[in-house]
């Protein structure tokens, strides 16, 4: 995973590249959501501070931009945004301390989900050569501070849960896609919980990682 | 299973068995994998949070994210919604990926060997269009370029740790999204599925060197249900939805005239120049191609009518041309032979082989002996179904390779020394004489002018119809009722803008009223798949569907060649106005014996002069 990718905006493709408000295509926002989403205003969000709402682990990874995915120890794997220039942690092993204050991208857990991995299951199994194991990586992000969940204002609670499936394709080309299955669970701002598809292709270098502050 | 179920599932089971061709003969076809990957069975339905973001149809004019190049891009503004009232556009099967989208419920399960218990395919199964789906997961070859497509393709999968990649061929023109952006019949589609818990993500990459710039990346979603949720059918039959109109009306917008080409963009305060589309709408980067408002509203005005030289075909050539002839059993008793010039066709049976065309003739030994292996009766008849040598070349030596029984011993025998000597060659009148013109060998002897010539021929009634001031004055197509395969000749051809030759009595008009007689005799099984196969001249065998692709772009260039007539332009300026421009990409020649000029021209020609009915 470790390198620069960008997005493809291929899927919901009006509403990441040009939201507007009041057209949330199916978010599947409750009352309360949209009567806060039909109120938003961004200018507001930017004078009180709080642009980067809108950057929130929920939605970072659907904003056009691109990523640069690194291991900074053995532990964590970073993910630094350009758009918003986000930084987001997934922990592997023990949770990092609760003294961590809340803020938008959360606390991430992270860990290898190998599925049956093409091994014949765990008993019986394997009636002939087994392929290298090889899965997801699964990360469960928590304890983020509300923002946004859409880029135009759709909201997300403090109680929102955010799992997250990435998987890596290679194509016979050689081209590669980082394919991201999400799934947000907040049923405060939620009528049923929102899986989305976002995915990404490898970049060669970061000549094109161009950093921008939240609101810029 | 009701009858038509059954016959669909015997076309794609002749689909599949072609792909089988590309074995080494005696070798089995592999097992399918050791190892099988994640178990992707059970019924699903779409994410209800994507489709109905990203519905199949999509607004008139929305083409962001797609890197849709120029000729597509000007295809979609051509195509009208009310283009669906043409009868075969009615009951139009989905292409993948854009199966995925449907709104329908989706069912998913495994074939396995019954002895070894391995994985051999993968079903997927589509409520809407009933799309049926097999992904062989026995390594067996796709099928060879001039086999049929079908809007399911034919696909191939193995796994990726758990992930499985599935890689579909052979599919017919389709939608990328139903708004009129088109994938064309030479893409090649690359499904990565991926399962979590109860939601599969299918990333689908679409490599359409004919109307995308670069591959089409998307993902999409399938949840699963709990129940199967009895709903699985999708009757569709076609029906006259404007009565009076004629069959040679295929609605469409002329360039830079499509009224609904900004609504999307003004309705939803999109710049245009992003709603319309391209490889730079997928990026990030989309921003700075904005930037300059006025620059990109004039950028995109531009791109809304045809620009730049004019391009070429970017789909392969189906022919083989490794020196060989290669059979392929069509339906019934009826074979496709490729390889030697434009296409031959040959029914076989207790009486003797019955050719239509004799192609180039410079592999005729080895046509002659493929027909051997397929016939144990000589032939007994050839049609010609026009004079163009390569359709006539090979006459002299398949004719003195066969035998005309039935004359034998007649009083054709009395009459003419050497009667039922040699095959018997048959064509319309003008084909024959064009022929003797030319100073072409072996023209054919038995002709006809105006009416239809019938045979009733190893048990199978055979009929040649001609077809007045087509690509020619002398081109008939060949229907075998029982095998139900029409034989079109250059009226018809999936390589090239339709050989019209004005000089001896071709029109444009004829041509698509020769098409759309193929289309009065055809009847497909299911949306638009199957039913009546189509030998066309050139290319690969196909069904109705590419007939009235073929039809509607005719009709279309037609209409705007006429337009342009009528508003006093020259032929130069009809020329620069590149009236094919969306349909280059697919038909188009700069050099070569049949240019896109030549064709234009015809057209021209054609409009201006019209040819007098009937024969010469």
């Amino acid at each position: 995973m470790t390198g620069y990718w960008v997005s493809v905006v291929g899927e919901d493709w009006r509403w990441r590249m040009f939201p507007t408000r009041g057209d949330y295509g199916a978010v599947p926002l409750n009352a309360a959501a949209r009567k806060i989403a039909d109120s938003w205003d961004p200018a507001k969000d930017a004078s009180a501070g709080e642009a980067c709402k809108a950057f929130a682990a929920p939605v970072v990874m659907r904003i056009p931009g691109r990523l640069h995915v690194t291991w900074p120890d053995d532990q964590t794997l970073k993910i630094d945004t350009d758009a918003g220039q986000q930084t987001r942690l997934f922990h592997f092993g023990n949770p990092p301390p609760q003294t961590q204050t809340e803020d938008w991208q959360g606390v991430s857990r992270a860990e290898w989900d190998l599925g049956n991995a093409g091994a014949g299951g765990l008993f019986f199994g394997g009636g002939g050569q087994a392929g290298a194991p090889s899965g997801s990586l699964k990360v469960v992000t928590t304890r983020m501070r509300p923002g946004y969940v859409t880029r135009n204002g759709v909201p997300f609670s403090g109680n929102a849960t955010l799992t997250e499936y990435y998987d890596l394709v290679k194509e016979k080309s050689g081209t590669q896609y980082l394919v991201l299955t999400s799934m947000l669970d907040d049923s405060t701002y939620m009528s049923q919980p929102m899986w989305t598809a976002t995915h990404f292709k490898k970049q060669v270098d970061a000549s094109r990682f161009n950093p921008v502050a939240c609101g810029k | 299973m009701n009858r038509g179920h059954l016959a669909f599932g015997m076309f794609l089971a002749a689909c599949a068995a072609v792909g089988g061709q590309g074995l080494t003969p005696g070798q089995p076809a592999a097992l399918g994998p050791t190892i099988s990957g994640t178990d992707f069975s059970g019924s699903w339905r779409p994410n209800q949070l994507v489709t109905e973001s990203q519905t199949a149809a999509g607004d008139l004019a929305d083409f962001g994210g797609i890197p849709l190049n120029d000729a597509a891009r000007l295809y979609a503004l051509s195509w009208p919604a009310s283009r669906q009232t043409v009868k075969q556009h009615q009951c139009m099967g989905y292409v993948t990926p854009y199966f995925w989208y449907a709104p329908g419920n989706y069912r998913i399960w495994e074939e396995r060997d019954p002895f070894t218990q391995r994985l051999t395919a993968w079903r997927f199964y589509g409520q809407i269009a009933q799309g049926d789906r097999t992904v062989y997961m026995d390594g067996r070859p796709h099928p060879p370029a001039y086999a049929p497509h079908t809007f399911s393709g034919f696909s191939t999968g193995e796994y990726q740790g758990n992930t499985l990649t599935v890689t579909t061929t052979h599919l017919k023109r389709g939608w990328i999204k139903a708004n009129g952006i088109p994938q064309s019949d030479a893409a090649t589609v690359v499904e990565h599925f991926i399962r979590h818990g109860d939601m599969i993500t299918i990333l689908s990459v679409i490599d359409d060197p004919v109307y995308l710039s670069e591959p089409l990346s998307k993902a999409s979603m399938v949840v699963r249900m709990a129940k199967d949720p009895d709903a699985w059918l999708y009757p569709c039959d076609d029906s006259e939805q404007i009565f009076g109109r004629k069959n040679d009306v295929v609605p469409n917008h002329l360039f830079g005239q499509n009224p609904y080409a900004r609504e999307f963009a003004d309705r939803r305060k999109i710049p245009l120049l992003a709603a319309l589309g391209g490889a730079e709408t997928m990026y990030p980067e989309l921003g700075n191609a904005l930037r300059d408002a006025t620059a990109a509203e004039n950028t995109a005005k531009a791109r809304m009518v045809p620009s730049g030289p004019p391009a070429v075909s970017r789909a392969s050539d189906p022919t083989p041309t490794d020196g060989e002839i290669h059979t392929m059993r069509v339906s019934g008793d009826v074979y496709l032979l490729a390889g030697d010039g434009a296409n031959i066709a040959v029914q076989v049976g207790p009486q003797g082989a019955f050719v239509v065309d004799t192609g180039a003739g410079k592999l005729s030994d080895k046509v002659i002996a493929a027909i051997g292996r397929i016939s144990a009766r000589p032939i007994q008849f050839i049609v010609n179904t026009n004079f163009r040598p390569d359709h006539t070349g090979g006459n002299a030596q398949l004719q003195a390779a066969g035998a005309d029984p039935s004359l034998t011993g007649t009083f054709f025998s009395m009459q003419f020394q050497g009667a039922g000597r040699g095959a018997t060659i048959i064509s319309q009148l003008n084909t024959q004489t064009r022929m003797t013109e030319l100073k072409l060998p072996a023209p054919p002897s038995d002709t006809f002018v105006e009416d239809r010539r019938r045979k009733y021929h190893n048990g199978e009634a055979v009929e040649v119809f001609p077809q007045p001031n087509a690509t020619t004055d002398g081109d008939s197509v060949v229907h075998f009722r029982r095998a139900d395969v029409i034989v079109a000749g250059d009226v018809f051809s999936t390589t090239q803008y339709p050989n019209i030759d004005t000089q001896r009595g071709g029109s444009v008009q004829g041509t698509i009223q020769a098409l759309n007689f193929i289309l009065d005799r055809t009847v497909y099984i299911h949306d638009e798949d199957g039913g009546t196969l189509i030998i066309p001249g050139h290319g690969r065998v196909t069904d109705e569907w590419e007939v009235a692709e073929y039809r509607d772009m005719l009709v279309i260039v037609r209409d705007r060649v006429q337009s342009l007539i009528q508003s006093g332009a020259t032929l130069q300026q009809v020329l620069a106005a590149r009236p094919s421009a969306d349909y280059d990409v697919r038909y188009g020649a700069t050099k070569g014996p049949w240019t896109t000029a030549m064709f234009v021209e015809a057209v021209y020609t054609s409009l201006k002069t019209p040819p007098k009915a009937g024969t010469r």
